[in-house]
């Protein structure tokens, strides 16, 4: 008997989240064969994440919401067959590994999964060490989860994924946290892994440059209908023709006019330790003038954000001085996670003494006008970043530092966020800390690499 | 010595902390605990003896408030509507010292516990109900997650100017941290289902003997449990 060579089937599918509004997804239908790596684009919101939690069953039966259509993954029906039980054939790797971690050692992290699978443990034990070896992360068998680098847990959770054997891997944003290197050494991984165990994955990205390297086809989505289903040659033209945002290399969005004022931050030979040992900064200089953007860039762990909160005050200094003249705001990493206020217009206000005056303004400048009144928690995930750098923005800081502006962000809005940086970039010195060189080169008038245990070289 | 076995010892010491009645018992019992403690890093058992000697202590000041026994007044309060008069006499500060302890000592086994064991081996091998030693494990290694949200909002709100001081300051911050928390469990659960969590089919384990050390630990916990309900 032939073997199928399609691994997935999705008819027609329709879902709402629960008292949503708006489908996540609309009539969405296309097939998956054995062994094809199938990149997923679409902007913030378009339903890339949701059509991954459907071929995982997650979508309805985690999820809840309304379902039409149906997904068939190996010949199941997913609305018959709980995830649980599509877990030995079906794996996720979702967007933040540090939310997915159950376990404190690396090695019990990785057996979860074949455990819940009822494998006996010489077999736990032996996909275990062959998993984190395919990732190239056998050297972290015996260490804790608390203790790895971003990077490190990006691995260890792909193990984790690997060690179920799926026939099919589905990815959502996996590279969203690591830095250019770290994210091309995981895509390649990912693409040989597939062509060797004739795996099938599905990947998620919004930095798509790489992904659209290794991939056989492309999809696309846009506000839940599937635009695009062709392999990579087609859907590249495609792309350039109707989403030109996410393949273009981005261009300069406005040259600075005019020299830079005065110098609004200067570290001289500053250095930080969080452990007495292990440096992360040491005799580093950067002055940032008024009028200027710079972006900060360098490896995971090279102390980008810990020189951007030297900058901004957050942390003394251990060596070296720090001079600051003005306000300084400072945007963190993920700021969709630290709301603290019940309305949104609350929330951009607290740090302008309650004028929402102005924070409905910043609001309306950001494309929140309207979302005031609403709870921040109920934005979506794109709106959630936008609230955190009006938060900022209406501080109107001498000295704004963005740490990690666009992570998860899509090209659109990342084009729509350098313009608005460089239209107001002329009041005030920017910092921008940025794994996304693309994105840096487009919009800093300097950009820093720093280096581990070098000292910054102006680009 | 394997956690299982570990955490039968500390399950009898909890229940000997709760039957016990002599205070010299209950300090002997929370000095061994105490002792076990302090051999974790200093770091993280800081938080925890904080949280003890905060509890016990505001114990150690409410029991004598609103207790009433013992004919030996120390000192004669007002009397409050529903609470009554507020003394304090010499056997309500010995019962108060006891309940302290008491508390001080159950506290001090779950911070050996969260501190000292392997928790991903107890949830690996238990085999009895897996999903609450599962749901207990995950709590625990919530409160070092929730240490690191809190400092995430704290720096957020200053990265915006706003200084975040004092008790009122603070406690404006529980709110979304618990708003915070509850959308990473969302997420944690979410991953855990998508990898076979809930499925049938129980994990297997192989079966291994206990080693002397380990048969004298269980029975040592037998013993305490015993000991403690005939004579402590």
């Amino acid at each position: 008997m032939a073997v199928s060579t399609r691994i997935a089937r999705i008819e027609k599918l329709g879902f709402a989240y629960p008292e949503a509004s708006v489908s996540a997804l609309t009539d969405v239908s296309l097939e998956l064969e054995r062994g094809e790596v199938v990149l997923v684009l679409g902007r913030s919101g378009s339903g890339k994440s949701t059509l991954l939690r459907a071929l995982a069953g997650l979508v309805p039966h985690f999820h809840g919401g309304r379902f039409s259509g149906s997904v068939y993954v190996a010949g199941r029906d997913t609305r018959s067959t709980e995830p649980a039980a599509l877990a030995g054939t079906v794996a996720t790797l979702f967007q933040d590994p540090e939310d997915q971690i159950v376990f404190e050692q690396v090695t019990s992290e990785v057996a979860f999964g074949p455990e819940n699978l009822g494998l006996q443990p010489g077999e736990v034990a032996e996909r275990v060490e062959s998993s984190l070896a395919a990732v190239g992360a056998e050297h972290l068998l015996e260490r804790t989860t608390r203790d790895l680098s971003g990077g490190e847990l990006q691995r260890v959770c792909l193990a984790s994924a690997l060690a179920l054997k799926p026939e099919l891997l589905l990815l959502d944003e996996p590279t969203s946290q690591l830095d250019p290197e770290g994210a091309k050494a995981f895509l390649e991984l990912v693409e040989r892994l597939a062509r060797e165990r004739g795996m099938t994955v599905v990947l998620s990205e919004q930095r798509p440059a790489l992904p659209l390297e290794i991939c056989d086809r492309v999809l696309f989505l846009e506000q839940g209908r599937l635009l695009l289903d062709a392999p990579r040659a087609q859907g590249i033209r495609w792309l350039e023709e109707s989403a030109p945002a996410f393949v273009e290399p981005f261009e300069t969005v406005a040259e600075q006019t005019g020299a830079p004022g005065e110098a609004i931050c200067r570290m001289e030979g500053v250095g930080y330790a969080y452990q007495p040992a292990l440096p992360v900064l040491e005799d580093v200089s950067l002055e940032l003038r008024r009028g200027e953007i710079v972006a900060l860039a360098g490896p995971n762990g090279s102390g980008k954000t810990t020189l951007a909160k030297l900058a901004c005050g957050l942390l003394e200094a251990q060596q070296g001085r720090v001079e600051r003249h003005g306000r300084a705001s400072y945007l963190s990493q993920d700021p969709g996670r630290y709301v603290v206020c019940e309305r949104a217009e609350d929330e951009v206000a607290l740090g302008i003494e309650g004028d929402l005056v102005r924070a409905r303004r910043w609001l309306g400048e950001l494309g929140l006008g309207g979302s005031e009144r609403r709870h921040p928690r109920d934005l979506s995930s794109g709106e959630r970043e936008r609230l955190g750098l009006a938060t900022v923005l209406a501080t109107e800081p001498d000295l704004l530092i963005l740490d990690e502006p666009t992570r998860g962000v899509d090209p659109g809005r990342k084009r729509e966020l350098g313009e608005l940086l460089r239209a107001s970039a002329s009041g005030r010195a920017t910092l921008l800390v940025s794994h996304d060189l693309a994105f840096a080169r487009s919009v800093a008038d300097r950009v820093v690499s720093l280096a581990q245990q070098e000292v910054p070289v102006v680009a | 010595m394997r956690p299982l076995i570990a955490l039968a010892l500390l399950g009898a010491c909890v229940v000997a902390a709760l039957v016990a009645t002599h205070a010299l018992s209950l300090l002997l019992l929370a000095a061994v605990l105490l002792t076990l403690l302090l051999q974790a890093s200093w770091k993280r058992a800081r938080l925890y003896l904080l949280g003890i000697a905060v509890s016990s202590f505001g114990l150690f000041l409410i029991w004598p408030l609103t207790a009433h026994v013992g004919s030996h007044p120390l000192w004669n309060g007002p009397i409050l509507p529903v609470i009554g008069s507020i003394d304090v006499t010499s056997e309500e500060l010995a019962a108060g010292a006891v309940q302290t302890l008491r508390l001080a000592t159950v506290a001090l086994a779950f911070a050996v516990w969260a501190l000292r064991l392997d928790q991903d081996r107890i949830v690996r091998e238990v085999r009895l109900a897996r999903r609450s030693v599962l749901t207990v494990a995950l709590a625990t290694r919530l409160i070092p997650t929730l240490e690191r949200d809190a400092a995430g909002f704290v720096e957020a709100l200053r990265g915006r100017g706003v200084v975040v001081e004092g008790m009122r300051g603070r406690s404006r911050l529980l709110a979304p941290l618990v708003a915070s928390s509850l959308e990473r469990a969302l997420t944690l659960a979410e991953s855990m289902e998508a990898r076979g969590y809930g499925r049938s089919g129980r994990p297997l384990r192989t079966r291994s003997h206990l080693n002397w050390r380990e048969r004298a630990a269980l029975s040592l916990s037998l013993l305490l449990v015993v000991f403690s309900l005939l004579w402590l």
